[in-house]
């Protein structure tokens, strides 16, 4: 992708993203709710085109040319109510370009992997939601694509599901099939991906490996856990390297001055009191993206952590284009 | 374009609304229905009909002449009679306008139903029971609705088919059989109560007439059967001249013909269409779409649906068509259907469809509901009832400028087209031509902005657009 710009009527949906995904990579598309990342994914499957930029994907130059070796997992996901489940894989398997021969074992075969053996028969509307997902997960991937696009997979799914398609995904990357997955919720991204693509207000913010970002981002923060119900923070709140100490979600959060050495800090506040836990805290995704944002002046901390918790960050592209 | 991927998307859209059992009723098992239910219906009305009357009917009769009359006339026996001829009268009437092929065999059989349907009346209602009496000429008619006045309310209390006593007045006037200067002839006046059987003051009504006339006849010095015999002019078909001889022209279906040509186009464009309408709206607001997309280009997804619900529309019109065509053959009027007529129409219901199924498929992926489409639906509906506003000038003359300028205006033209190709005056074939060009190029433009709308609208959600909007995502596409 470079320099690619799609708006709706006056609103920038995307503006100016250059990418570069390699073969075989797990890339994790993150940002709030209306930041760009569905927009751009229908641009890299061609169900929208950009207004200027140029794209190419698995070498071709419109995903329109390499739809049979794409699979596409939707946000916006449903599946033909009244087909049944073996119908309807059969009939987007068929338009995936999949031959009829050998169909009916393929779709068995992913059908046992989800662990829905059963459902060939049932009508899709006689699923539950978290089924009905299976299923079309099953859809994005029968066709043994080189390129998996799944946007928000794990939404609605139990965290039994979770795992299971976790672990899919996983095994997908592992066969080599490139794979790139869109969340909001950043801490699932944290744990699947090897590289993220940050999107905020339709600009790509961050595109590098995981393991580079965390390496960047040096501990600014130690968690601690006193021993003592009568422990007075302002005893940990007066050592040298410490900024401020707060008490949030079950723990002690203190902030470290910059230029401190952070393990000469944990040894500091272990000898302050009698301690059950004391660790360096690194930061998360979504520490690292409140950074960022904030290196821009557009809002404040607490507004974006809400924001991004709650998934109501911006308001939905088509609706501006209205 | 895929064409395989665009077939796979047809034959899923005409299986998925072929194979419901909503279309097999709505769409065949329905005619065939209310056309066994509708004879069944037709006597249930007559069962649901409560018996003859039975009661009185008193004549005021300020002539003097026609009471006697009367009484004779609404004789049972006399009813039974003079319905006996007026049936007869209308048979041969009908039978008269019957194709010369036909008259002898159907004349047979319409004399058989007619005399059954008699049988089926008399079972079914019987004749109504009248007391006939006279009152004075000066009984005074205010006083006499009195009496009918108080009987309001009783009907439902009397017994089904027991005598109701006065049922009904009529007043004839001093002048109905002498006119009173020159030829002014008075009538009569009846008062009934009130819902009394249509069939009983048919009965009296039809009585009194032929009284007063019987009566105004022999005052005149007139012979009935005469006059009746020289007012009967037989009726008989129109010979058109023909290259061999001549032949019936049959003028109703010479009429018939092209409106029939144009609703079976109409009724397979509207199906068609209405369902891709529903099954766009169900994709879109279901979220598969989007999964669709994934593997074909919305221009494939529109086409595939479109040529899907072609075959829909398709498959009625060659059934109605069969139907037709086996009841022509029937009548032995299967000449009445050239060929080309049929190739014509293929080719015409194709170009219409095209065009009222891209504004459909756009108008479809535009909203959410189905309640939705309905304000957009408005205009659609309006180009829909155009051909038939048209219908009777087209066929009347097939050749005028009304209609060769409408054969010219997508999306109407097809339909124009029809109507006149299947008349007894076909356009020459230069127009028929012309006409299909200019379609082709309507199809084209129809199916091109329905892609756009079509590509965008697919994605949108929220508010329904209206007709600005539609033309912004032309725009934006």
């Amino acid at each position: 992708m470079s320099n690619v710009r799609k708006t709706f009527g006056k609103k920038v949906a995307v503006e100016g993203i250059d990418l570069d995904i390699p073969m075989g990579s797990l890339v994790g598309f993150i940002g709030p709710n209306g930041a760009g990342k569905t927009t751009t994914i229908r641009m890299i499957m061609a169900i929208l085109f950009p207004d200027s930029g140029e794209l190419t994907v698995l070498g071709r130059k419109s995903a329109v040319e390499s739809k049979d070796r794409i699979g596409y997992l939707p946000e916006e996901r449903g599946v033909y109510k009244k087909m049944k489940v073996g119908a309807f894989l059969r009939h987007t398997g068929r338009l995936k370009g999949l031959p009829p021969r050998g169909l009916n074992d393929r779709i068995s075969h992913w059908l046992k992997k989800v662990e829905l053996p059963d459902v060939w028969s049932k009508k899709c509307e006689e699923l539950s939601k978290g089924m009905q997902q299976k299923v079309q997960f099953i859809s994005a991937v029968l066709h043994e694509p080189d390129l998996v696009i799944l946007d928000e997979p794990f939404s609605g799914l139990d965290p039994v599901n979770m795992r299971l398609l976790r672990d899919l995904i996983d095994e997908l990357h592992d066969n080599g099939t490139t794979v790139i997955f869109s969340t909001h919720v950043m801490s699932q991204a944290q744990q699947i991906c090897d590289h993220i693509v940050m999107i905020h207000n339709g600009r790509k913010m961050l595109d590098d490996p995981l393991r580079d970002i965390r390496a960047r981002s040096a501990p600014k923060a130690v968690w601690f856990e006193p021993l003592p119900d009568s422990f007075d923070p302002a005893v940990v709140e007066a050592l040298a390297p410490i900024e401020s100490v707060r008490f949030a979600e079950g723990h002690y959060e203190a902030t470290l001055r910059g230029g401190v050495d952070p393990a000469d800090v944990v040894g500091a506040v272990a000898a302050a009191a009698p301690m059950a836990r004391v660790e360096l805290h690194r930061p998360t995704l979504e520490d690292i993206f409140i950074d960022i944002v904030k290196g821009t002046g557009e809002a404040a901390d607490e507004d974006l952590r809400a924001a991004l918790r709650l998934g109501h960050a911006a308001i939905n592209a088509e609706e501006v284009a209205r | 374009m895929n064409p395989s991927k665009v077939m796979r998307i047809a034959g899923r859209e005409f299986a998925a609304t072929v194979l419901t059992k909503g279309f097999i009723i709505a769409a065949l098992v329905m005619p065939v229905i209310i056309g066994a239910v509708m004879p069944l219906v037709v006597i249930m009305m007559e069962h649901a009909k409560p018996p003859a009357d039975r009661g009185e009917l008193a004549v005021i009769d300020k002539t003097g002449e026609v009471y006697p009359l009367v009484v004779d006339r609404l004789k049972p026996e006399r009813i039974v009679e003079a319905r006996q001829e007026q049936a007869k009268a209308i048979t041969e009437y009908v039978k008269g306008m019957l194709p010369e092929q036909l008259k002898d065999k159907a004349g047979e059989q319409l004399d058989q139903l007619t005399s059954q349907q008699l049988d089926s009346v008399y079972e079914q209602f019987g004749v109504p029971q009248l007391r006939v009496i006279e009152l004075p000429p000066d009984t005074d008619v205010e006083g006499e609705q009195a009496k009918l006045r108080a009987q309001i309310g009783q009907a439902a209390q009397t017994e089904r088919g027991a005598d109701r006593g006065l049922l009904a007045v009529a007043v004839v006037d001093a002048n109905a059989v002498k006119p009173t200067g020159g030829d002014n002839y008075g009538s009569f006046d009846l008062y009934t109560v009130p819902k009394l059987d249509d069939r009983t003051i048919d009965e009296i009504r039809s009585a009194m007439r032929w009284s007063i006339l019987e009566r105004r006849y022999e005052a005149s010095g007139l012979d009935r059967s005469r006059i009746d015999a020289m007012t009967n002019v037989a009726y008989r078909g129109t010979q058109e001249v023909t290259e061999t001889g001549t032949r019936e022209s049959s003028l109703e279906l010479n009429m018939l013909l092209p409106g029939a040509f144009m609703i079976l186009m109409l009724m397979g464009t509207m199906t068609g269409g209405q369902y891709l309408l529903t099954t766009t709206i169900e994709e879109k607001s279901s979220r598969v779409v989007e999964l669709l997309l994934s593997a074909v280009s919305s221009v494939e997804l529109m086409t595939g649906k479109i040529v899907g619900q072609m075959a829909v529309g398709l498959t009625l019109l060659l059934v109605y068509n069969a139907v037709g065509i086996i009841a022509l053959f029937a009548f032995q009027r299967a000449d009445l259907i050239a060929g080309s007529t049929i190739a014509w129409m293929l080719v015409l219901f194709a170009l219409a469809y095209f065009m009222f199924a891209s504004i459909m498929a756009a108008i479809g992926s535009a909203v959410n509901e189905l309640r939705e489409a309905q304000a957009l639906m408005t205009p659609v509906m309006l180009f829909v009832m155009v051909p038939y506003f048209f219908f009777m000038p087209i066929t009347r003359d097939p050749g005028s400028t009304l209609a060769v300028v409408t054969s010219f205006i997508p999306p109407i033209s097809p339909f124009i087209l029809m109507m006149r190709i299947a008349s007894t005056t076909p356009p020459p074939l230069w127009q028929v031509l012309a006409g299909v060009a200019v379609n082709v190029v309507g199809v084209v433009v129809f199916v091109w902005l329905a892609a756009k709308v079509f590509r965008v609208g697919l994605l949108m959600f929220g508010k329904p657009p209206n007709l600005a909007t539609l033309v912004k995502w032309v725009r934006m596409a």
